[in-house]
């Protein structure tokens, strides 16, 4: 079946429609070579289109465990070649039969080379019989995704608390501020304390005080960091009580919550290859990234360090705040999918409770 | 500048000689690691015994020793020069194993020099078994269970406990030398003894099979700072059991989840930090279950390889390069990834395409030798296939190998070529698809990841389709995407060739597109040059507004063209720059400098068929192509590409049909009365015994559309003949008569390599073979200036070269071969291009030959030259041609000599006279040099009279003769003492059991005619197990025997360049 990929900007491509719904959101390319899984499960995906730029996917099949999440949250799959033999386990049946639509037989490179050139837009992937019908499905999509209210965390974010039991007993409990977290967040957490506390974005101030953590995780999670409400209230409220840890979003807010502003980059971060120098832990790594926001050097206020920077382009990795017992990275130090190397952060998070 | 300020000479290693497992990848690293440091200013010492590689050009280091690599020369070098530091990771096995030598024995620390990239114990920890099964269990590492032995009866208590099949690897050898599989205990015992005597620790590791499981290497840098990453992964296709150099691989990993993937990076990392490899690259091999997904340690290499070259050439990470700024003390962030001039180089290369490797294989050079692959490398070159998907990656890279351009043709199979692993293993799978055997039934034969089988299935089916609905219904655009080439498309149909295919396609304006490999899957713009085709793209404008040339390679190395050419190639780009114009470069080989993205101005990536050369001039529309620079591949394209209106820049087609053409050869010989052996074709054998008497014995053999020398052979008499129509009569027909050679018995054979332009030839330089005729031109030893011709044969030699070059109307290179028989010359073969030996006469001779050729090509006149046209004979050297030999990796191969080519790769020997040039090509073509000991010779009845001097002088120095009867009582009669052996075929002891039992120190062995060769092979073959000299021609004994008295007086030195 035909298959198209719209860009709001008038761009179409022409492509073989695998299976699922026409759905809209923004598209964005990732580089990492495995790990389609957790990136389909990972809620800062909400609204998002993902094209891999590795041509060959489905090449393992799949399984739930290692979902990052119990939802698959892109709104579609873009690929150059999708395994399709008759598996038990296949990707392409699972994404299917969640309604995800597959886009793939197509060139991805040129898309990516327009991501790249004129930054992030959104899209739709439509099956159609040709280039005009899928542009007017696609169009109707696109503009119906965009009234949707931009506090897309809210949307991610658990609606109730729920608390995770870790192996250490008279250990640290921290409370996680979901802004959509990947459940590797929790459990590099979990394996670390007696209690995890997972609190609904819109949680006060009062409700995470009153059940006493030892410190604060402000998790990662989709959209615009200045269309999230309640949180940064929340945040401000927490400042210098306990130790903040942030990752992702949670960087994002912390950061503006410190007095810092956020900006839109171009086309993002998103991949397992993204050197960082970490001033912290004193050394470089590759870390897993994916984000569309970052925290604007020129704006970061005289008490806050920059503690991490992105090796690539020189953007913000990481901030802290010593009196105010905060810090923040802008990578994922869960990894999955992507290198370990970062894994100590929450050591070293952990080290600020005791 | 964070570079070392006390650093300010350092010295690299190269690695010898191609051979099996050690070819022109280090030549690749080597060369791109003195062009960094160079450009940081410090002063680069080379040492390289290899005279046809790039690296040994003067240009390319401060000074460069052509000189062996072995201690005693290579002390004398460090004296001399006082470097501060040697860098010896750069250099394959070679130059870890000659580190570790220097410092040993304390020349390192006597001379205060520095070992970069690799101490003396890491490379110890990474290669001496037991010590790096310790770093193993220090990380929870798992790996193969396996026992250190170091004799024969603890070898056999260990086979006892661990269970059939087993794995030998010898300790401290290169391409896993002497080792292999054992099923049962007679083959385990053989490998165990011929192991043990392998390894020059003889200690022997024997381990627990693990055959059968999934394959991957991981290609891994660090920086003195700590930091890790990986460059590449890669996935063997051919599971364990297929040493790595000889399985299809694919980059990056196909099948592994990112969880299984992240635990085997965080495993690499563990065991290089734990090794203690404190900054450079490093691979290692990982074992996965395919039942349970349980990961093994295969081995680690701390230091650059053949995968690093492959890795760096997948995706465009230069790892030689940066491993050696790392070893200066840079940091990974300190240095620039050089693809996209703004990102750093601390990053892991993303792909947005599929890279196959696969190697090209010489069995059928090798009578008698099976079809067999093991963990003892066995394949001379590879080739390399950039595709969007693994499909196109997979059938790019086999058409690469330059076979057929039809890569899974239709072929019988047997349920042994499926289960056992063999070269053709993956065509005999498609075929097995083909006849409807299921991807579990072939798993189950083949143990190859069912994702594979599945992408050679979608193949199958494709192919399957098209042919049931004929050509003109053929969905061509997804044919080109599935990697199917044109000559594959008209194979499915009677009525269709491959022209009409390609310009079918042509039409309908089907076309491959370019893009770059930009090793950030774009998300970064790049800069270089470095592009592969695939029909996954968009058309983009390669059209220069500058004139350009397209240079045609190579190829993948193979015996009989190899880094050679590579060498005129790459040499020829500076000069065509200097010309004015833009270079193209064109090859498939992972392994050269020449695909180096730095090399030239703009590098395709791509097989060198008709098919992808043509789409390659259409879009980058040259002024023309040059195809005498990369051997017999660009030639033969040449029809093709002139048939599609493209220009060939230098000699034209009808110069080179008058060299290929033996008839129209021999006629332009005739007019310029130059003599040519007798010759006459015939069709059956009483034909040949009829022109075997006008011609004359003895007489060269060989069916007409003969290459390489295959069923070449010298018959001396008329039994011989019968014998040969015997064996070889079905490949002699009416249309491929059998052609006959009066073969020039004890002549000397000469190469002539000389460059032609406008209005002036000048001679590279004539080489005399050691060896008489009868032994292929690339087997013989040669020396530069000849020592035994006279110098009036020597201007005739000039003069008449110089007439057939002004008569053939040659433009660039011109490379004769001919034969001297009492003072006549007799003209034997004309190649219309540049030659194996033109890098060897231009070191030797210091003329820079290729950069003339260039303008020779370009038919520059002699005005306009940019270099003297100096005599060749103004040589302040004698330099000695040394032959390298892989008989030891195939257990069935004779070592003897003759008419089809065998050797792997070439030394030169430097010296201020003859004996010292020939005692260093000698020692660097490995061959040792006993001081005393028994010699044994058995020779064939005309070698005898000119012997006896040789014979007499072995006496004189203190060695002690046998012989069997024949050539004893020869021995005795003269006066000389001699112990006599018996034959093998006089019962035991016989003088095979002599020479296994360690008793013979060298061997003499000359022979000739089928019964006698067969006869005698066993005594050469054991000669291959032992590591014992063997010489089988006379006058190479001869020169043998001098280069050992050179030895003995330990009188040489070492000359730079």
């Amino acid at each position: 079946m035909n298959g198209y990929l719209v860009l709001e900007t008038g761009e179409v491509y022409k492509g073989i429609f695998r299976g699922g719904q026409n759905r809209a959101g923004e598209v964005v390319f990732n580089t990492s070579h495995s790990g389609y899984e957790e990136m389909a499960t990972d809620p800062s995906y909400y609204n998002q289109i993902l094209l891999t730029t590795a041509p060959m996917q489905g090449n393992y099949g799949e399984s739930n465990n290692v979902w990052e999440s119990k939802n698959i949250w892109i709104q579609g799959f873009i690929c150059l070649e999708m395994q399709n033999s008759p598996r038990d386990n296949s990707w392409l049946q699972k994404l299917t039969s969640h309604n995800v639509p597959i886009l793939t037989d197509l060139d991805t490179r040129s898309i990516v080379l327009r991501l790249r050139e004129a930054g992030t837009v959104w899209g739709a992937i439509v099956s159609a019989t040709d280039e005009r019908q899928a542009k007017e499905i696609a169009n109707l999509l696109i503009n119906e995704k965009k009234t949707e209210d931009k506090d897309w965390a809210f949307k991610v974010s658990s609606q109730e608390a729920y608390e995770l039991d870790g192996p250490i007993s008279n250990g640290v409990k921290v409370a996680v501020l979901d802004f959509g977290s990947k459940k590797n967040i929790l459990h590099e957490l979990q394996l670390r304390c007696e209690k995890v506390k997972v609190f609904p974005l819109r949680s006060n101030a009062e409700e995470i005080k009153s059940w006493q953590p030892h410190g604060i995780m402000l998790s990662n999670g989709p959209g615009d960091p200045k269309d999230v409400a309640q949180a940064p209230d929340t945040i401000k409220a927490l400042l210098g009580w306990k130790p903040i840890f942030g990752i992702c979003m949670g960087h994002q807010i912390l950061s503006l919550v410190l007095g810092a502003d956020t900006y839109r980059l171009k086309f993002g971060h998103r991949g397992s290859n993204h050197p960082i120098k970490d001033k912290i832990l004193n050394k470089i790594y590759m870390t897993s990234q994916n984000h569309s926001y970052a925290v604007d050097p020129k704006t970061i206020p005289d008490d806050v360090e920059v503690t991490h920077i992105n090796l690539n382009d020189g953007t913000i990795a990481g901030i802290r705040n010593k009196n105010l017992k905060c810090m923040s990275v802008q990578f994922h130090p869960e990894s999955h999918p992507g290198p370990h190397d970062a894994v100590g952060l929450f050591d070293e998070f952990l080290r600020q409770l005791q | 500048m964070s570079v070392n300020k006390n650093l300010k000479k350092v010295v690299i290693f190269g690695s010898g000689p191609i051979v099996i497992g050690q070819a022109c990848e280090f030549d690749y690293s080597g060369t791109q690691a003195c062009k960094a440091l160079m450009k940081e200013g410090l002063e680069v010492i080379l040492i390289n015994s290899n005279p046809a590689t790039i690296m040994t050009d003067p240009e390319i280091a401060t000074r460069v020793y052509v000189e062996p690599l072995k201690k005693p020369f290579v002390k004398k070098i460090l004296e001399k020069e006082r470097p501060d530091a040697v860098i010896p990771t750069l250099g394959g096995q070679t130059a870890l194993n000659l580190a570790l030598d220097l410092y040993e024995s304390g020349i390192l620390e006597a001379l205060n020099i520095e070992l970069l990239g690799a101490k003396p114990d890491v490379i110890r920890r990474a290669e001496d078994r037991a010590e790096f099964c310790k770093v193993l269990d220090s990380v929870g590492a798992k790996y193969p269970k396996s026992i250190m032995i170091k004799t024969f009866e603890q070898g056999l208590k260990a086979g006892e406990s661990l269970g059939f099949p087993l794995i030998l690897r010898p300790n401290y050898t290169l391409g896993g030398g002497g080792g292999g599989i054992a099923y049962s205990l007679e083959e385990y015992k053989i490998k165990l003894a011929a192991g043990l005597h392998e390894s020059p620790t003889s200690e022997v590791l024997v381990e627990e099979s693990i055959l059968g499981w999934k394959e991957f290497e991981l290609e891994v840098m660090r920086d003195k700072a700590g930091t890790f990453v990986v460059i590449c992964s890669i996935e063997n296709i051919d599971p364990c059991g297929v040493h790595t150099g000889d399985s299809i691989t694919v980059a990056p990993q196909q099948t592994l989840t990112d969880v299984q993937y992240q635990a085997m990076r965080d495993e690499a990392q563990k065991i290089i930090n734990a090794v203690g490899v404190e900054t450079g690259g490093a691979n290692i091999q990982f074992a996965v279950n395919p039942e349970n997904g349980e990961r093994v340690v295969i081995e680690m290499n701390p230091r650059v390889s053949r995968s690093s070259a492959l890795a760096s050439k997948a995706t465009g990470f230069p790892i030689a390069k940066i491993a050696a700024l790392l070893a200066v003390g840079y940091t990974l962030d300190q240095i620039q990834n050089d693809i996209t001039k703004s990102t750093p180089a601390c990053f892991e290369p993303a792909l947005d395409y599929v890279v196959t490797k696969v190697p090209r294989f010489a069995f059928e050079k090798f009578s008698g030798v099976k079809d067999s692959l093991t963990t003892q490398m066995k394949s001379v070159g590879e080739a390399m296939g950039i595709g969007r998907t693994f499909k196109e990656s997979l059938q790019k890279a086999l058409i690469s190998l330059e076979k057929t351009d039809i890569p899974l043709p239709y072929i019988q199979w047997t349920e042994e070529q499926l289960t056992m692993p063999n070269s053709q293993r993956l065509r005999y799978i498609a075929q097995a698809l083909r006849d409807g055997l299921s991807i579990e039934e072939l798993y189950e034969k083949t143990k190859v990841t069912p994702w594979f089988l599945e992408q050679i299935n979608d193949i199958i089916t494709f192919e399957k389709e098209c042919k049931e609905i004929g050509f003109s219904q053929i969905d061509l655009l997804k044919a080109k995407r599935l990697g199917f080439s044109d000559a594959t498309i008209a194979s499915w149909f009677d009525d269709v060739d491959e022209k009409q295919v390609r310009h079918h396609r042509w039409q309908n304006n089907i076309h491959p597109r370019y893009y770059q490999v930009d090793t950030c899957a774009a998300e970064f713009s790049a800069e270089t040059p470095y592009y592969y085709s695939t029909y996954w793209s968009q058309p983009i404008d390669l059209k220069s507004p500058k004139k350009t040339v397209v240079l045609l390679g190579s190829g993948p190395n193979r015996i009989g063209q190899g880094i050679e050419f590579d060498y005129s190639c790459v040499r020829s780009v500076q000069q065509f720059q200097r010309e004015g114009y833009k270079v193209v470069m064109v090859n498939s080989n992972p392994e050269t400098v020449s695909t180096d993205y730095d090399t030239s101005d703009l590098l395709f990536f791509e097989p060198l068929n008709r098919e992808c050369v043509l789409e390659i001039l259409k879009v980058t529309q040259p002024e023309g192509f040059v195809a005498q620079l990369g051997g017999q591949t660009p030639i033969n394209l040449v029809p093709s590409l002139i048939d599609e209106g493209f220009q060939l820049i230098g000699s034209s087609k009808e110069s080179i049909d008058l060299a290929e053409d033996r008839g129209q050869f021999i006629n332009i010989c005739k007019e310029l009365n130059f003599k040519i052996p007798n010759s006459g074709l015939a069709i059956d054998l009483a034909q040949a015994k009829k022109i075997a008497l006008e011609v004359g014995y003895p007489i060269i053999c060989r069916p007409s559309y003969v290459l390489g020398g295959r069923r070449m052979e010298i018959v001396e008499n008329e039994e011989e003949l019968s014998s040969y129509f015997y064996r070889h009569g079905s490949y002699i027909t009416q249309e491929n008569p059998c052609l006959m050679d009066q073969f020039l018995d004890k002549a000397l054979e000469v190469d002539v390599d000389l460059v032609r332009g406008k209005d002036w030839s000048l001679i590279g330089g004539i080489i005399e073979h050691i060896e008489r005729a009868g032994v292929h031109s690339g087997d013989s030893m040669g020396v530069l200036p000849p020592q035994r011709l006279k110098k009036e044969v020597i201007t005739a030699i000039e003069k008449l070269s110089v007439q057939l070059a002004d008569k053939m109307n040659i433009f660039g290179f011109l490379n004769l071969q001919l034969a001297i028989r009492n003072d006549e010359i007799y003209m034997l073969e004309a190649n219309p291009r540049s030659s194996r030996s033109v890098p060897f006469i231009a070191k030797a001779t210091r003329i820079p030959l290729v950069d003339l050729g260039v303008q020779g090509m370009l038919q520059k006149g002699k005005n306009e030259l940019s270099y003297p046209l100096n005599d060749w004979k103004d040589m302040s050297y004698v330099c000695v041609k040394g032959v390298v030999f892989p008989f030891k990796k195939f257990q069935e191969a004779d070592s003897i000599l003759g008419p089809e080519m065998k050797s792997t790769g070439e030394s030169m020997g430097r010296g201020k006279d003859y004996s010292e040039a020939l005692l260093k090509a000698f020692i660097s073509s490995e061959h040792s040099m006993p001081y005393d000991g028994e010699v044994f010779i058995s020779l064939r009845d005309k070698d005898k009279d000119d012997f006896k001097d040789v014979a007499s002088e072995l006496i004189n120095m203190g060695y002690s003769l046998s012989a069997t009867q024949g050539t004893a009582k020869y021995l005795i009669e003269q006066g000389m003492p001699c112990l006599v052996v018996k034959k093998v075929t006089e019962g035991r002891p016989h003088c095979v059991d002599r020479i296994r039992s360690g008793k013979v120190a060298m061997v003499i062995n000359t022979t000739s005619g089928k019964t006698s060769v067969d006869a005698s092979f066993s005594i050469r073959r054991s000669c291959i197990d032992y590591s014992i000299p063997c010489i089988t021609e006379g006058d190479a004994a001869r020169s043998f025997v001098m280069a050992i008295k050179r030895h003995f007086s330990r009188d040489f030195d070492t000359y730079s360049l």
